[in-house]
């Protein structure tokens, strides 16, 4: 079997299952629960002045029949006295001293409050802090979480201050709301991140009441904008990661966070960059017994793969993510129609017809029955037609192999620009 | 006519003055597609061609002859 442990920035834990900061790892009992599952690690639940949460703090977006395609919650950080959290951390560590335990931590941007907060949870032997500069709403809005995390200035400076404060490896979460990432995850590291993770969750509302014109949730008629996370942001965190990832000032290890479901989606996190994976969502749909399920799938991935320990896949796709300008203008697939498994149904027809190129034909075979044939050559390979189609195989992209060199944008452009001045000679 | 026999016919026209002996002497591109000036000289005589490119296809064919041309 692969050997699972993982080794971020210096913290281990006997595989890449974290849970992150939030519900799941609010109390000692819980954690200890999902240790006793298998989880490898957990983000306890941001640590800072203890909070006051309202009642009705969440809310999920059902899409065609899947109960919690994004998951929209307007909860703050722990409402806990530190005290009790220390002790309960101090408890789990010592009956779980294998596994990974870090310290979320978030409060105001002064450097006294960080050295203070660090300084008092060093003793009950965390493995290391996550600096919470993500929370989008409720601590923004008293200038800490996303409001501090979006300053690239206070990430560098908050970063070093909790640096100087600690003996354990300092990671730094990264809120999504934002549009460059990589410009705060930058911060964070010439502030002294020992390592960076993303994400934290979306600003969002996660819909209204058609008929009470209320929004979801509502705090007695009232709303106000929450945080988006689960499988619908996996997208948007995947390319975050991986943006961090292939950025060469950004040189520490990445823990992947956002819409993380299962084994395949933690796979697709540790190719594009991360060293491990935090889970939230997942995990308080389906409790912690999911992880026996990602567990088993990673290993027998790996297994299957011959590979023998899972940080060997870290980072292994990177290299294939670039720029735009970076891709081949002469690489070319079509779409094929398999005929034998199309069940005739015509999305993929109305798709092209009406959305796409017009080069799905609709012909009449001899006997009048009628069939769908791709004009190759007008087709320009947008895959949609292979997206809307509910027949598995029904459909193949095909690449081709085209006479004509690669060539990216970038390199047209750069031999286009001085054309003008100079002719060009040649024989075909 | 589809966009493909626009290509082609753009890809006929391009091959057709190159293989008579035109060289490109200049490139612009615009919001009408692309200008591809040609230029033929056999001895004393001098003549020149405009050709206005417009499908995708044919902007990628032009250019990436001028690639090829380039790398060899
Ligand atoms: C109800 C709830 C509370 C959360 N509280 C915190 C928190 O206290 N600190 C923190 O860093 N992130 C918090 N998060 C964000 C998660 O740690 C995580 O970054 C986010 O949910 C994305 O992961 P997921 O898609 O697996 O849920 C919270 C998320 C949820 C849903
Ligand atoms: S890949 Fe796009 S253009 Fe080609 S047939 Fe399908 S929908 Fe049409
Ligand atoms: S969408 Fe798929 S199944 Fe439906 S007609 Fe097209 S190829 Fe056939």
């Amino acid at each position: 079997m692969a050997d699972l442990s993982i080794d971020l920035a210096g913290i281990k834990s006997p595989n890449p299952f974290w849970l992150a900061s939030a519900p799941p790892t609010n109390s000692g009992y819980q954690v200890q629960r999902a240790f006793e599952a298998g989880w490898g690690g957990a983000v306890w639940k941001t640590l800072g002045d203890p909070i006051l949460n309202v009642s009705s703090r969440f809310a999920a977006v059902s899409f065609n029949g899947q109960r919690v395609a994004g998951f929209n919650n307007i909860e703050l950080i722990t409402d806990r006295p530190l005290e009790v959290n220390l002790k309960e951390i101090y408890e789990t560590k010592k009956r779980f001293p294998d596994h990974a335990i870090i310290a979320s931590v978030m409060v105001e941007p002064q450097q006294e409050k960080w050295h203070e907060i660090i300084k008092r949870i060093e003793d009950v032997g965390v493995d290391g802090y996550e600096l919470n500069f993500g929370c989008p709403h409720g601590m923004a809005e008293r200038g800490m979480g996303a409001a501090s995390g979006q300053v690239p200035e206070l990430v560098e400076k908050q970063t070093y201050w909790a640096k100087e404060a600690a003996s354990k490896p300092v990671i730094v979460k990264l809120t999504p709301n934002i549009t460059d990432i990589t410009v705060t995850a930058e911060a964070a590291v010439r502030g002294g991140a020992d390592a960076i993770s993303m994400i934290n969750t979306i600003n969002s509302l996660a819909g209204v009441d058609i008929h009470s014109w209320n929004t979801i949730p509502h705090v007695g008629g009232k709303g106000a904008h929450g945080g988006y996370c689960g499988p619908a942001v996996k997208p948007i965190a995947l390319n975050m990661v991986a943006e961090c990832a292939r950025n060469k000032m950004i040189n520490v290890p990445i823990s992947g966070i956002g819409g993380i479901s299962n084994w395949q989606d933690t796979v697709e996190f540790l190719l594009m960059g991360s060293t491990g994976v935090q889970i939230c969502t997942a995990a308080m749909h389906h409790g912690f017994r999911i992880v026996e399920d990602l567990i088993d799938g990673l290993s027998n991935y790996l297994d299957e793969k011959g590979i023998s320990s899972v940080m060997d896949i870290v980072g292994k796709s990177v290299p294939r993510y670039s720029d735009w300008g970076n891709l081949d203008l002469n690489y070319k697939v079509v779409a094929r129609i398999n005929n034998d498994v199309c069940i005739n149904c015509n999305k993929c027809h109305i798709a092209c017809e009406d959305t796409s190129h017009q080069c799905i034909d609709m012909l009449k075979d001899t006997s009048g029955s009628s069939f769908l044939r791709v004009r190759e050559e007008d087709c320009v390979g947008c895959n949609l037609c292979s997206i809307v189609c509910p027949a598995d195989g029904a459909i193949d992209m095909i690449e081709l192999t085209n006479e004509l060199p690669p060539m990216t944008w970038n390199e047209r452009q750069s031999f286009l620009g001085g054309i003008s001045s100079e002719s060009v000679d040649f024989v075909k | 006519m589809s966009e493909y026999q626009e290509y082609r016919l753009e890809r006929e026209q391009i091959d057709f003055l190159l293989e008579r002996g035109y060289r490109i002497t200049r490139v612009s591109e615009s919001l009408s597609g692309a200008f591809l000036d040609f230029e033929l000289i056999e001895g004393t005589k001098q003549e020149w061609k405009q050709l206005n490119i417009k499908t995708p296809e044919g902007r990628k064919y032009f250019s990436t002859l001028l690639f090829k041309k380039k790398l060899n």
